[in-house]
């Protein structure tokens, strides 16, 4: 809630979401710039500080791509301001470059990097563990156990990042960002500084010359995590094993633990600062035992660098088990309670009384259908998909598909027809298409055809357009314009209009900037299904690039402007179950809101669920799916 | 400061399909809790999709301590649902023989039931296999009260009312109705109290 | 009966597809863009129209014609027919082509309300086929003329049900007016009943739509006034002048499908036309059943049409023509079956059989 992140209640505990109190932590810091590019689960975090910005005194902005929003904290950096950036674990390899310069550079104000990590990749394409990055380009890292700590340790990385004048990482995973818990409000700073000036010989340059002040800030910062209050050890002081975690595994541990009854045996070694670790306070503990188990997000990687420390430290004499040693955790995926309880029941032998609980024989329980996701009811892209399937299905050609990330990777699967041959990375479909389209040289003649949404299209497409028009790929360039960032929850973009801050803005024609590069751009309807059928089916015979917009607004936004529009179906016209055209409306247009009236045999209208937005009335053969309430655009 | 729980940590599981509100409903639940000085810490689960994928959202409640945001397997103590066969599933994987099911039912059709490739079961045979899998199942029509009472979208705050009928949820309708004001106002302040009180009364009857 | 997916793996999949239009408009799943025509969902009707109807689907044809030609001799050359004439207009119609006897067979169906409604081919470029429905007399013109690219104009039948039609006439090719009769020989519950009345033209092949990009990239610029063929090759009217395109280019466009054609002179018609070879400006006329004789006979009566008896040695270079292209789509065939394809017809019937003796003695 925004109220709480600004509310001026030190002492006061409310329920908050980890995103909120991230975003609180930093207002408590004092910071006056923040930047992100969205994505799950860290979107809420710049949202909502824009939202607030006015009233707390900052300016946030949704940066067109990851490295825009980490360069422009840099820049506020320079001029000493504190500044907060805040990415997903996929935005924290497209900064690479800059991640790994900004540390040789160093910082002048306090510059917090937020990542959160999404373990089994719950929305995301990967689930990437960004403590290797934090790793390879030697930026301090804290990684939170709960709401409270994630506040607590964003406020306190701005301390941190100014005494060692380097930038600071903050890991969270998905269960801390998008969870909820208690969190005590501090206080908030009554004045922020102005920016400084920067004087004739001030300099952030990243060079390799810094490389041993880089080494040496690395070298303070683990002095300063020896003592830090965000690592401890809870436990006997000569535990049989002990556990060594970081983040969620510490509330999971502990629970086990007690659920367990090893609490006179088990020992809890918490470490919040996971680079680089604090090798004195962990040999110190580490020491008192035989046995580790390590509990921790995705990789092995407190795990393996505590198995570096043991290499350098013959007083230890410890068997090791994580995700890599005896394989006591799964190497991937999310941890979870059972998880954690199932590695120590497996270590110790201790089981505990589980209530009771019934298993039903698979033959005996109720066959339930799968719950796939799927696009919106009234969602454009479905059209897109569907038209773009049809069409190339109709030139028999063989079209190739190369998609991209946004809603519509989506129609890599059922709800888009599995048309999709080829999916990358953020800007990965026209890259590859413009290689596959040069092939026509050596006699490839399957149509191309790249897909990007508008979002996507600012992040990262810009250079492959260029690229594939200055080499003239055979290709058609699909960019879905839905006027949103709709899978991440509708952050503006360069293209809407808006700023972060709720401002007014003049918007970046997509059409415009293709045009620019010199592109053939046609502009189209996704739910005129036979016309745009015939735009695409006549761009794909043409050799060359090809760039089409297909625009309609998102229908999750657009229901929330206009009236709907009733839709329903003629049952009398409807041709049934008997002998009629197999449930073309539900089972090949697949809406949600076109559902099946099983008493009568005949298609239905999901009122509760459909938007209005009427395309499944064009396609009914029988049109016996009827609309009123004027037209789904207007 | 709070009261006794019948059992600590209190383990609640809010699940539907994505875009009938359950986070919302869940964020309510457990700021009521905090309100009365509980530790309750909630977890959610939901992809990449607004709507149409399951949604879990997990609520643990201490007098004591700050739990993790996810439940352990089978140690559910309340299953609230806003979909028959979302029930079924969780209730599969998190209920015991004491746990207590609150469901709708009101079907929401997978992409799988639409193209005819699956089909769904029928919410007797639904209630059954829950009854053999918890302690006690009642079924609660919140979608159609909610439109009756004005708005399908209101069933998540119906469900609510129902919920804290519980006598083993430690907060009572004051406590959620504060939480209510606090985060709406005009006509959507007066439909949620509306159906939650409609919510709970299911139970009480 | 069998539904999409059989049409898809039979017919579209297998180039045999004749591009009539039958299955299209009414089922979803099929689509069509040019010389397309393609599943473009998979479809899981068990029992099809498409399949139901498709020229190119197996069916009793030789019952289908005694269904619906009960009273003409059969002739196993060139179908059964009471009566062949030479026929012309006396006076033309604008753009017409040899004898401009179809428009006014179709102004006579239109004059004495044998049909409200007629399906007819025009074309706004000369080239690109485009079906329409017509009741007015005043549009018949635009239907003049051959049109050498397939076009799937059967499609418009589920407009005319649509109108609720119940006197339909239909100007089609062969392949059209075997799947006019396949419709309502396998008719089903929801297909409303309608008196139609076909008037099938000759066709040895139709082009594919890329014959018009060939025309284009050949005459860059140039508006084509008119296509014919007068003896040996195509002749191109465009705003520049006469162009004369080799058979030889023009052959390479045949689609596919016309290769399995069995049918030269449109046998299930009710009357057939076709080009008077022997002598310009003449037509070929077939008639085949009652309905056909009627239409001819008002036409006649109304002064639209005179007739001579047909040239014996022109009867014969007609016959021997059909017989030459039922000699090569039944090799066609054949060899179609013989890689997979389900037979569409009997090719061992007693009446293919006969074919192929009459050819050995027939056919050079």
């Amino acid at each position: 809630m925004e109220w709480m992140i600004i509310a001026n209640e030190p002492g006061k505990t409310y329920l908050m979401q980890g995103n909120e109190a991230i975003a609180r932590g930093a207002l408590e810091a004092g910071i006056r710039f923040a930047a992100a590019y969205p994505g799950s689960p860290s979107s809420e975090i710049l949202a909502m500080l824009g939202h607030v910005a006015e009233k707390a005194d900052i300016y946030a902005e949704w940066s067109t791509n990851e490295t825009c929003a980490l360069e422009a904290c840099l820049g506020a950096s320079f001029a000493k301001v504190r500044s907060l950036c805040i990415m997903k674990q996929n935005g924290v390899l497209t900064v690479g470059d800059a991640l790994h310069s900004a540390s040789l550079s160093g910082v002048r104000g306090g510059l917090v990097l937020v990542v959160a990590d999404d373990p089994s990749a719950h929305s995301s394409t990967n689930e990437f563990d960004s403590r290797h990055q934090a790793r390879a380009a030697a930026v301090p890292m804290l990684e939170p156990v709960n709401m409270q700590e994630a506040k607590d340790m964003v406020k306190w990385g701005y301390e941190l990042s100014e005494q060692l004048q380097q930038l600071v990482m903050v890991r969270t995973v998905t269960r801390i960002n998008h969870g909820r818990s208690s969190v005590t409000l501090g206080e908030l700073p009554q004045e922020k500084p102005s920016p400084a000036v920067i004087g004739e010989w001030d300099r952030m340059v990243a060079i390799n010359w810094f490389k041993d002040a880089q080494i040496a800030k690395l070298a303070q910062a683990q002095e300063i995590f020896e003592d830090s209050p965000f690592n401890w050890y809870k436990g006997p002081e000569d535990p049989d094993m002990i556990i060594v975690t970081c983040g969620t595994g510490w509330l999971y541990s502990s629970e086990a633990v007690e659920s367990l009854g090893l609490k006179d045996t088990v020992g809890i070694l918490k470490i919040g600062t996971t680079w680089p670790l604090p090798e004195k306070f962990i040999v110190k503990h580490l020491v008192k035992t035989k046995k580790v188990l390590v509990v921790e997000e995705v990789d092995p990687f407190l795990e393996q660098n505590i198995a570096n420390i043991i290499a350098y430290h013959p007083e230890l004499n410890i068997e090791l088990s994580g995700r890599q040693g005896q394989k006591a955790i799964p190497r991937n995926g999310e941890l979870n309670p059972d998880i954690v309880l199932n590695a120590l029941t497996n270590l110790t032998g201790k089981t505990f009384a589980r209530p009771e609980t019934v298993v039903i024989p698979q033959e005996e329980a109720v066959a339930l259908p799968p719950r796939e996701l799927t696009f919106c009811a009234g969602c454009p892209h479905r059209a897109s998909f569907f038209l773009l399937k049809q069409t190339l299905r109709i030139h028999e050609g063989q079209g190739v598909v190369m998609g991209d990330i946004g809603c519509y990777t989506m129609g890599g699967q059922r709800a888009g027809h599995f048309l999709y041959g080829f999916l990358c990375c953020m800007g990965g479909g026209i890259n590859a298409a413009e290689g596959l389209g040069n092939l026509s040289r050596f006699g490839f003649d399957q149509p191309v055809v790249a897909l990007a949404g508008d979002s996507t299209f600012f992040h990262s497409c810009l250079p492959g357009l260029v690229n594939a028009k200055y080499h003239d790929s055979n290709m058609l360039f699909v960019i879905l314009d839905n006027s949103a960032t709709a899978m991440t929850g509708f952050q503006p973009h360069p293209g809407i209009g808006l700023t972060a801050m709720g401002k007014a803005a003049e918007p970046v024609s997509i059409q415009k900037v293709v045009e620019a590069i010199g592109c053939q751009v046609t502009v189209a309807d996704p739910f005129d299904i036979d016309g745009t059928t015939n735009t695409v089916y006549n761009l794909i015979k043409q050799p060359g690039l090809k760039v089409l917009i297909l625009k309609q607004e998102c229908a999750t936004l657009a229901v929330r402007k206009r009236e709907k529009p009733r839709v329903w179906v003629d049952q009398d016209l409807c041709r049934g179950d008997d002998c009629g055209c197999g449930r073309f409306c539900s089972r090949v247009w697949g809406c949600p809101g076109n559902i099946w009236d099983y008493e009568a045999g005949k298609a239905k209208i999901d009122e509760v669920v459909c938007v209005g937005c009427g395309v499944c009335a064009t396609l009914c053969p029988a049109g016996a799916i009827k609309m009123e309430g004027g037209k789904a655009d207007e | 400061m709070s009261r006794e729980l019948v059992k600590d940590p209190l383990n609640i599981i809010i699940c539907g399909v994505g875009g009938q509100g359950n986070i919302l409903a869940t964020e309510l639940l457990a700021s009521a809790l905090v309100e009365k000085g509980y530790y309750a810490t909630v977890g959610e689960t939901y992809g990449a999709s607004q709507r149409g994928g399951s949604v879990m959202s997990h609520v643990r409640i201490s007098a004591s301590t700050e739990y993790g945001v996810l439940i352990p397997l089978g140690q559910a103590d309340i299953i609230v649902s806003f979909e028959p066969t979302d029930t079924l599933r969780v209730a599969r994987d998190y209920a015991n023989k004491s746990t207590l099911i609150l469901t709708d039912s009101r079907p929401n059709y997978p992409l799988g039931v639409l193209i005819g490739e699956a089909s769904y079961p029928s919410m007797d045979a639904i209630v059954a296999e829950l009854e053999k899998l918890s302690g006690q199942v009642q079924v609660i029509e919140a979608t159609n009260l909610a439109v009756e009472a004005g708005n399908s979208q209101a069933a998540n705050i119906l469900l609510m009312g129902a919920l804290t009928a519980l006598p083993s949820v430690p907060i009572d309708v004051a406590d959620y109705n504060k939480v209510l004001e606090q985060r709406f106002s005009g006509k959507a302040l007066e439909l949620n109290l509306k159906v939650f009180k409609i919510g709970y009364e299911q139970i009480k009857q | 009966m069998p539904g999409g997916m059989e049409l898809k793996n039979e017919v579209l999949a297998s180039s045999t597809c004749a591009l009539c239009g039958a299955c299209l408009d009414w089922c979803p799943y099929i689509a069509n863009i040019e010389d397309h025509l393609v599943l473009r969902f998979d479809c899981n009707v068990p029992d099809g129209r498409c399949y139901a109807v498709c020229p190119r689907t197996f069916a009793d044809w030789q019952a289908i014609s005694k269904k619906y030609l009960p009273d003409a001799p059969e002739n196993i050359e060139i179908g059964p027919y009471f009566k062949a004439y030479k026929v012309k207009a006396p006076i033309g119609i604008e753009g017409q082509q040899d004898g401009g006897t179809v428009s006014h067979l179709v102004k006579t169906l239109m004059e004495d309300q044998l049909a409200e409604t007629v399906l007819l081919t025009g074309s706004d470029d000369h080239i690109t086929p485009e079906p329409f429905l017509s009741s007015e007399i005043s549009e018949i013109k635009k239907a003049a003329g051959s049109r050498f690219l397939a076009s799937p104009g059967m499609r418009k039948l589920i407009e005319a049900q649509a109108r609720n039609v119940k006197k339909f006439a239909v100007v089609g090719r062969p392949c059209q007016i075997q799947a006019l009769r396949k419709l309502d020989y396998n008719r089903k519950p929801d297909t409303p009943a309608m008196d139609v009345i076909s008037i099938g033209l000759f066709c040895m092949w139709s082009l594919g739509w890329d014959f018009k990009n060939y025309l284009q990239r050949e005459f860059p610029g140039e508006e084509i006034l008119s296509i014919a063929i007068p003896q040996h090759g195509f002749e191109v009217t465009t705003d520049k002048g006469i162009h004369e395109v080799p058979f030889e280019e023009v052959k390479k466009f045949i689609r596919k499908g016309c290769d399995y054609c069995l049918d030269m002179t449109s046998e299930l018609a009710d009357i057939s036309v076709g080009a008077f070879e022997a002598e310009k400006g003449w037509n070929t006329v077939l008639i085949r059943s009652k309905k056909g004789q009627e239409l001819f006979d008002k036409s006649v009566s109304r002064g639209f049409l005179i007739f001579e008896e047909y040239p014996e040695a022109e009867l014969e270079r007609l016959k021997g023509a059909s017989i030459g292209k039922k000699m090569r789509g039944l090799s066609a065939a054949q060899e179609a079956f013989d890689r997979g394809v389900k037979p569409f017809v009997d090719l061992n019937s007693e009446m293919y059989t006969n074919v192929k003796k009459l050819a050995e003695g027939k056919v050079e």
